[in-house]
């Protein structure tokens, strides 16, 4: 496997919106739908992850509650809001253009 | 444990808990979290420990993440709830204002109240600020500045009581304070008084501006150099006068603009600086333009100042050293670290040390005081200011009225909502949510009735200053940067107020006890409407003693017919250089002349020439009287001359009592005769016959001027004085002052006749320039401002107040009925007559309104004693005012209580049984 690559700062929060996107989960169902999605590339603290719910709490783009995993066990859930959402997909989109025209510039042949 | 009250203590639970919860919950979740990673760790084939060991690397060094994880838990659950917060409260202010728009009249009515009493009271706070709390513009420190009084002994006539209210309780009737005084005493304190930086004078004049016909007055004033440095005042445009201009010996005809003058006159044309302006027939340069608002150490407005020394010329013959003439007022600076008790110490001992004037006078051993420049003549504080402090209480009693009105209505709407109120609470909203949902409600009432108040206090204070207090130069807008925190600081507190008994009563769930204890129904209204009764009546006691006041002002004896008589002045040619005797003699003959033409006029019924009149100059001569060595002295002073022509007193309606006027031969060169005042006439020769005694004038050597007549004491200069001796002489024979003025009165009235005696005065001959002439009221009738400002304030105050009072009882009788529909109901199916329902209602609202018109009156009573001093001939407890107050009152609690009355009469008996 290639070297882990840190993760972008502000990047994270998105991503968890975009996990939380296809519903409900608990914090460690988050972070293995990410380990899982990148391959294990991305090199992130589990403890990180859970400032990002925090945050994302506050900002009330993520809503929270206990609840009750498949074998009975005390787990906080996360889900994602109307506005979360609408940030998301705004998100996105700015990132990909970013991450298009910056790999642009990289790209061309070297002179 | 302490003991805290159940409430508090909830309160802290939850705060404490919340945190506890939290730091717990994120335990919980890092506990889950390692536990779920150890398990697929082992899946993966880690032995128990390695897995464990690897979960808590992965997740982070547990010791450092706990904490921040718990950290960050709490900011969390910190913005969360202001979030909250925030949203609730937007939540009430929407609800509010929908709430407002659903009811308008309430909400009007509401608004209108409070705009009303915050505004009034913004308005009076700007008055007053000018008034009162801020000294005069562009002086430097104030508080150091200083004013010299000057206190001499005086002696009561014997047989008069003297009952002047004008003066300082605790005052002895022996002593006199004065403010005025002569250049000699300036001279003498600035040269030799060691307490001050510095002493200057000035005072108020009237010069003509302009030449010829077209002159006019206008407002100016005198001052020495040293006046504008002691201020520490600098020049807008140009310079102040220097020392030089103003030398005694010699004085430069030199001007200085006031800046509004400057503007209004002159279009703010800087290039004025140095060329001249005509003032009384004289070329004066303009030397400098003074900054705006400057108006001295008083506050009415001046258009030109001149030095002194310029002015006082014309005061009388050796005015730097003259102690028989008091024209100016002195002021002077502290030095630092003196108290003004040592200044007036050192003033009194110098002023003794440096007196050289008659050993004999009073004034030898005049005390000097040095007082703060707030206060006017005699030492104390003008009528105006005073009267002015009265106006702030009246203001605030106006809001109190309002806030305790809408608070009233604010508390039955809540009463009339407890249905919606407990569904709130069911559903699960705490008491404070309730509590602060109805602060909410009255604090958006009170932001919109602050909004609305800035425009009644612009429209208040322009009146007041427009109608009221026109001689004041005012330079801040009526709405100023301080208005506005006032106003704003006292909507919040309105709002506050007016919230509180809503949100108390919610707090207590007591609103849906309410209606089942049936003393409420009226009790929720009763306090207040008495309240308001009581203020509203004390206010219109005022009103009513005010204006008691002003009539009796204006209408007290002085001595003299005011409103009947015209005076007119003449301005004179220049006649060259001929010998100052030669122009007198021109212009006396000029003058006889002129009242020949005068009286010869079919609408004059009489004329006269005077020198020393009331209300206009006042001249005293050394008197000697066989019998006295030396003359008693009078509280009001004198004895004081006027040398008049025969039909003086019938002129003027001032009544003969005993002997006989002069005669039309009577006059330069022929036997010395006088006519005392009444006072003079007791004074000296109480008990015996005085057409047998005679008087020396100006002189022991003189012949002895037999008395002829005795006329009623007049008023010199004031509505109220200490009675003072006069006497009075032919035309002619005075010597040593002079200043003749016409005395006229015509058939009508005075003012419509002026412009004629301009007329036929100009016309007898091309030396007078020009003549003016003007009402002797005109010359009184300032004195009447002070009551005439307390009237109106008053009076305005009063009738808001019992509009804003009459309002309330409506609503308050209104909600009564409304509740009590069945009652009503059960009493028309009895037989009952609507008669006797409508007495019962209107019953009900008199008796609230009775008990605060007693409360009023006993409040006015016991204030009274302070109200004293700021009357006139008007006792506090006066029973014409105090009943007259009793009648409007009582009718408008019954114009008040008839309307729901009649809707209380008018209920189905049936329909009303089965409601409820």
């Amino acid at each position: 496997m290639a070297d882990a690559l840190p993760v972008v700062k502000g990047t994270l929060d998105v991503l968890v919106l975009k996990a939380l996107s296809w519903g409900p989960m608990h914090g460690f169902e988050v972070t293995t739908w990410l380990e899982d999605r990148s391959g294990g590339t991305l090199d992130v603290e589990d403890s990180a992850l859970y400032q990002a719910f925090y945050r994302l709490e506050a900002r009330t783009l993520v809503a929270a509650d206990w609840g009750v995993t498949d074998n009975n066990r005390r787990a906080r859930y996360y889900r994602i809001t109307a506005a979360g959402r609408a940030h998301l997909r705004a998100q996105t989109t700015q990132w990909l253009r970013y991450a298009e025209t910056v790999s642009g510039i990289l790209s061309a042949p070297v002179r | 444990m302490p003991q805290i009250r159940p409430g508090v203590r909830r309160l802290f639970d939850l705060m404490l808990r919340r945190h506890d919860i939290a730091s717990r919950d994120v335990d919980a979740e890092i506990a889950l979290h390692l536990e779920l990673r150890i398990e697929q760790l082992v899946r993966q084939g880690y032995s128990r420990d390695a897995a464990k060991r690897e979960a808590e690397r992965r997740f982070g060094a547990i010791e450092h993440a706990r904490p921040s994880l718990e950290q960050s838990a709490h900011e969390r659950d910190r913005r969360m709830s202001l979030r909250d917060w925030f949203d609730s409260a937007l939540q009430d202010l929407r609800y509010a204002l929908r709430g407002l728009r659903r009811e308008p009249a309430f909400a009007g009515f509401a608004i209108a109240t409070l705009a009303l009493g915050i505004g009034a009271n913004a308005a009076m706070y700007g008055v007053v600020d000018r008034l009162l709390l801020r000294g005069p513009e562009h002086v430097r420190e104030p508080e150091r500045v200083v004013r010299f009084t000057t206190t001499v002994a005086r002696q009561v006539a014997p047989g008069v009581t003297s009952s002047s209210a004008g003066y300082a309780a605790g005052q002895s009737m022996t002593e006199v304070t004065f403010g005025s005084a002569g250049y000699v005493l300036y001279d003498n304190l600035r040269t030799h008084a060691r307490s001050f930086a510095d002493i200057a004078a000035y005072v108020r004049t009237t010069p003509a501006l302009g030449r010829g016909r077209t002159a006019r007055s206008i407002d100016g004033g005198a001052a020495t150099a040293s006046f504008f440095t002691l201020l520490g005042v600098r020049p807008a445009l140009g310079r102040f006068f220097l020392p030089d201009e103003d030398a005694t010996g010699s004085p430069a005809l030199v001007v200085v603009l006031g800046d509004a003058f400057w503007r209004s006159q002159f279009g703010a044309d800087p290039s004025i600086v140095g060329t001249t302006i005509d003032l009384d027939g004289q070329p004066h340069t303009v030397v400098g333009i003074a900054p705006r608002g400057f108006t001295g150490v008083e506050l009415s407005r001046v258009d030109v100042w001149v030095p002194m020394s310029l002015y006082s010329q014309s005061v009388t013959n050796n005015w730097p050293r003259s102690w028989n003439a008091q024209w100016l007022y002195v002021v002077g600076r502290l030095k630092d670290g003196v108290s003004r008790r040592a200044a007036s110490e050192d003033a009194t001992r110098t002023h003794r040390a440096t007196y050289d004037g008659p050993p004999t006078r009073a004034m030898a051993k005049a005390r000097v005081d040095a007082t703060p420049i707030g206060f006017t003549e005699g030492g104390r504080e003008s009528t105006e200011v005073s009267v002015a402090r009265w106006l702030i209480g009246v203001t605030v009693v106006v809001l109190l009225i309002g806030c305790s009105n809408v608070a009233n209505l604010l508390l039955t709407r809540a009463i009339r909502r407890r249905g919606e109120v407990g569904v709130r609470m069911a559903l699960g909203a705490g008491r404070g949510r309730l509590a602060r949902l109805f602060v909410t409600e009255s604090l958006v009432i009170a932001a919109l009735g602050g909004a609305a108040s800035l425009l009644v206090a612009a429209l208040i204070a322009t009146l007041v200053r427009q109608s009221l207090l026109t001689h004041i130069e005012w330079t801040a807008s009526p709405v100023s940067a301080r208005v506005l925190l006032l106003a704003f600081g006292v909507t919040l507190v309105a709002g506050l107020i007016v919230g509180i008994a809503p949100a108390a009563h919610a707090a207590r769930g007591s609103l849906q006890n309410a209606m089942q204890r049936g003393r409420v129904r009226l009790g929720a209204g009763a306090l207040p409407t008495v309240l308001q009764a009581t203020l509203t009546a004390s206010l219109l006691i005022g009103a009513g003693l005010f204006l008691q006041s002003l009539q009796r002002a204006r209408t007290t004896p002085l001595g003299f017919d005011s409103e009947r008589v015209l005076v007119a002045d003449m301005a004179w040619a220049s006649l060259g250089d001929i010998p100052r005797d030669a122009v007198r003699a021109r212009r006396n003959e000029v003058l006889r002349r002129a009242l020949s033409r005068i009286q010869l006029h079919a609408k004059v019924e009489r004329a006269a020439i005077a020198v020393g009149t009331p209300f206009g100059s006042s001249f005293g001569v050394s008197v000697y009287v066989p019998g006295y060595d030396s003359l008693p002295k009078l509280g009001g002073g004198g004895p004081y001359v006027s040398a008049v022509t025969a039909d003086y007193f019938a002129t003027v309606g001032t009544r003969l009592l005993r002997g006989r006027t002069f005669t039309l031969s009577e006059g330069p060169g022929t036997d010395r005769v006088s006519i005392v005042n009444e006072t003079m006439a007791r004074t000296l020769w109480p008990q015996q016959d005085v057409l047998t005694k005679c008087i020396r004038i100006g002189a022991d050597t003189m012949p002895c001027a037999r008395v002829v007549g005795i006329v009623e004491d007049a008023r010199r200069y004031d509505l109220r004085e200490e009675p003072s001796m006069q006497y009075y002489i032919p035309l002619g024979q005075e010597s040593g002052f002079g200043g003749s003025v016409l005395m006229v009165r015509p058939r009508g009235s005075p003012r419509e006749f002026s412009a004629t005696a301009v007329r036929v005065l100009e016309d007898t001959d091309a030396l007078v320039e020009r003549a003016t002439a003007w009402p002797l009221r005109e010359q009184i009738d300032p004195l009447l401002r002070p009551w005439k400002l307390g009237a109106t304030v008053f009076m305005l105050g009063g009738v808001l107040a019992l509009l804003v009072a009459a309002l309330g009882l409506y609503s308050v009788m209104s909600y009564s009925v409304a509740q009590r529909t069945h009652e009503m109901g059960v009493r028309i199916a009895l037989g009952a007559r609507t008669r006797t329902i409508i007495a019962m209602i209107v019953r009900q609202g008199v008796v609230m309104a009775a008990v605060g018109i007693v409360a009023g009156i006993a409040l006015a009573m016991t204030a009274g004693g302070r109200l004293q001093a700021l009357l006139f001939d008007t006792s506090p407890r006066d029973p014409t005012v105090i009943g007259i107050a009793t009648v409007v009152l009582l009718a408008a609690a019954v114009a008040a209580s008839v309307w729901p009355a009649m809707r209380a009469g008018r209920v189905d008996p049936i329909r009303a049984l089965k409601s409820d």
